[in-house]
């Protein structure tokens, strides 16, 4: 931590603030949100794009991001998961690698040569998309395996943050526990679509090879973990814009079974779960607390129907919520005031009774203002205290 | 029930063949190729719009329908083309740069072709040069970008700035869409119009060539 002035007087605002308000552990405080309980403060968690990490970094005079995570009060550590001990990912001449599913991908860099330059992986090539039958897509001999991981450090990797902070296992994003999306990476997001339209047992066969992977790999990574894992988080965007991206019918027919078997697993080891979702998904809520979910991650509120307080009215007695903060307008293009309102708004609404998180609902894009970055945070400890 | 009321329900439905058969038999019958693609596709396609809107279908049931739309005008272009009745359109689309998602476009780009538009697709992570040296060069009357995310979104910015320095934004119109994108983003960069969705899109297009 840098301790010249200017940073120090950076800092002043949120120290100051938590000092009047933190009276519990890190985890604690998260733990007994996620019970639905009101501990000192609204726990936070952070979403961040790398360039933003480091942009904050430089702003505060934090010399790593865990600096930045500790100063900024965030309650929560992440934890990737096992190692990938299989065969190496094979690279190709035009600069694509492939993942764990056989998937090519490759670096897309956005906004080159200006302030908000970025990257992102993104997938180039879909290994089933021209497969027409079931047969074909059987004998694909790229399908993951669990045996490609070593889970001996899962344990030591989440106990370093215990007991201070609440671990969420959260997995990678390109291979985070979910059924359409590596369906998607395989297949082509088109063509997945349309599988899901005409092609159901195409569909069938693809999410049963992917159901079967994650559950396996859950199992061992759950027990390898031995109670140091304080939350499981999945993530399978359902939702765009303006409504789920397939009909209830259709979530029903081809992913509930899958969702709840998910829950099940962490449940089995005494672990809530987390489910990742952007968009509108309103219409799938029920569903998803049937399914015994305990934690909805988005809430996306420039989307339809995911104003969060009609949520936390209609929701907040069975489901937890995560996020609320909205990346598309308010945190790239508004005021700090805006961004003020906004966790002002988030707060009034979602934390009575505990079971509020507060987040951005996606990563702060590279797009955002450091002033809203800073207003966000310093927000979040003068309307989050209890 | 007469050809194009069914033609129009099967556009809705997304049945690619019988949009397929229905459009031939409404030509073998001697209907005029522009009374097919208003009374039969673009009807259809406001039927999806609405019920896109509501929430009775959603994007599988959506891709079906731009899919089957395509599919009928591929048969129906041929006719739209020989006849005296003036050429909708040429649109030129495609997602900007630093943006690899397309299904939206996609989607928008089928809807344009089977609403009788000439569309070229320039596909995704187009720079704004690109754009800019097709537009010249199809003298296209629309171009249309799309983009999934925020800091992508500001290349919409880049293109439009381009068109300006090239003299030609008083010749086009700018149709912008994507998740990110809504009404006071449009206003912002002085795009000319923005769609909530694929069908919004089109209607929009049509609206401004008069249709």
């Amino acid at each position: 931590m840098k301790e010249e002035q200017i940073f120090q007087d950076r800092r002043a605002r949120i120290n100051e603030l938590r000092a009047k308000t933190e009276r519990m552990s890190h985890r604690q405080r998260a733990m007994m949100a996620v019970k639905h309980q009101e501990p000192d403060r609204v726990p936070i968690d952070n979403w961040m794009v790398p360039e933003i990490q480091k942009r904050a970094m430089e702003y505060y005079g934090c010399d790593t991001y865990e600096e930045l995570q500790r100063f900024l009060g965030v309650d929560f550590r992440n934890n990737y998961g096992p190692s990938y001990v299989g065969l190496s990912f094979k690279k190709f001449p035009d600069g694509t690698v492939e993942d764990l599913w056989g998937v090519r991908r490759k670096v897309v860099t956005y906004g080159k040569g200006t302030a908000h330059e970025g990257t992102y992986s993104e997938v180039a090539e879909s290994p089933l998309a021209n497969m027409k039958t079931v047969e074909e897509i059987t004998a694909y001999p790229r399908w993951a395996s669990p045996d490609w991981w070593d889970y001996a450090k899962v344990k030591e990797d989440c106990a370093q943050y215990h007991p201070e902070f609440c671990v969420i296992n959260v997995g990678d994003r390109l291979d985070r526990t979910a059924q359409l999306k590596p369906m998607m990476y395989l297949r082509g997001i088109q063509q997945a679509f349309v599988d899901l339209a005409l092609s159901p047992k195409i569909v069938e066969v693809i999410r049963d090879r992917i159901v079967a992977y994650f559950t396996e790999y859950n199992h061992r990574v759950f027990k390898a973990a031995d109670g140091e894992i304080d939350i499981f988080m999945m993530g399978d965007d359902m939702g765009g814009q303006t409504g789920p991206l397939i009909s209830l019918e259709m979530w029903r027919r081809y992913f509930k079974k899958g969702f709840k078997a998910f829950i099940d697993i962490a449940h089995e080891y005494g672990i809530p779960v987390m489910y990742h979702t952007c968009g509108d998904v309103k219409a799938l809520i029920p569903d998803f607390i049937e399914c015994g979910l305990d934690i909805l991650q988005s809430l996306q509120p420039r989307a339809t129907n995911m104003d969060i307080k009609q949520l936390k009215h209609e929701f907040g007695k069975d489901l937890c919520f995560q996020g609320g903060m909205d990346i598309q307008h308010t945190l790239p293009l508004g005021k700090p005031e805006d961004v003020r309102e906004m966790v002002k708004y988030a707060m009034d609404a979602a934390k009575a009774g505990g079971g509020y998180i507060v987040c951005t609902a996606h990563n702060i894009q590279v797009d955002t203002p450091i002033e809203n970055v800073t207003a966000l945070f310093e927000a979040y400890h003068e309307f989050g205290a209890y | 029930m007469d050809t194009l009321k069914r033609l129009e329900e099967a556009v809705v439905r997304g049945n690619m063949d019988e949009v397929k058969d229905l459009t031939q038999a409404a030509l073998d019958a001697n209907l005029a190729p522009l009374d097919i693609l208003d009374q039969g596709m673009i009807k259809g396609l406001e039927v999806v719009g609405q019920r896109f809107e509501c929430q009775q279908i959603f994007i599988p049931e959506m891709l079906l329908s731009a899919m089957a739309m395509k599919e009928g005008l591929s048969l129906l272009k041929p006719q739209l083309e020989k006849g005296d009745a003036p050429q909708l359109g040429k649109v030129v689309i495609g997602t900007v740069e630093g943006d690899v998602h397309d299904i939206g476009k996609n989607i928008v780009s089928m809807m344009l072709t089977g609403a009788g538009f000439q569309v070229v697709d320039l596909g995704f992570d187009v720079p704004a040069q690109k754009f800019l040296d097709t537009v010249k060069q199809e003298n296209a009357d629309i171009l249309a970008l799309s983009c999934l995310f925020t800091p992508t979104r500001l290349a919409m910015k880049d293109v439009i700035q381009a068109l300006q320095e090239a003299n030609l934004r008083d010749k086009i119109k700018v149709l912008i869409g994507g998740a990110p994108i809504d009404q006071k983003f449009c206003d912002l960069i002085g795009a000319d119009g923005y769609a909530p969705d694929a069908p919004g899109g089109v209607q929009k297009a049509r609206a401004w060539l008069g249709k």
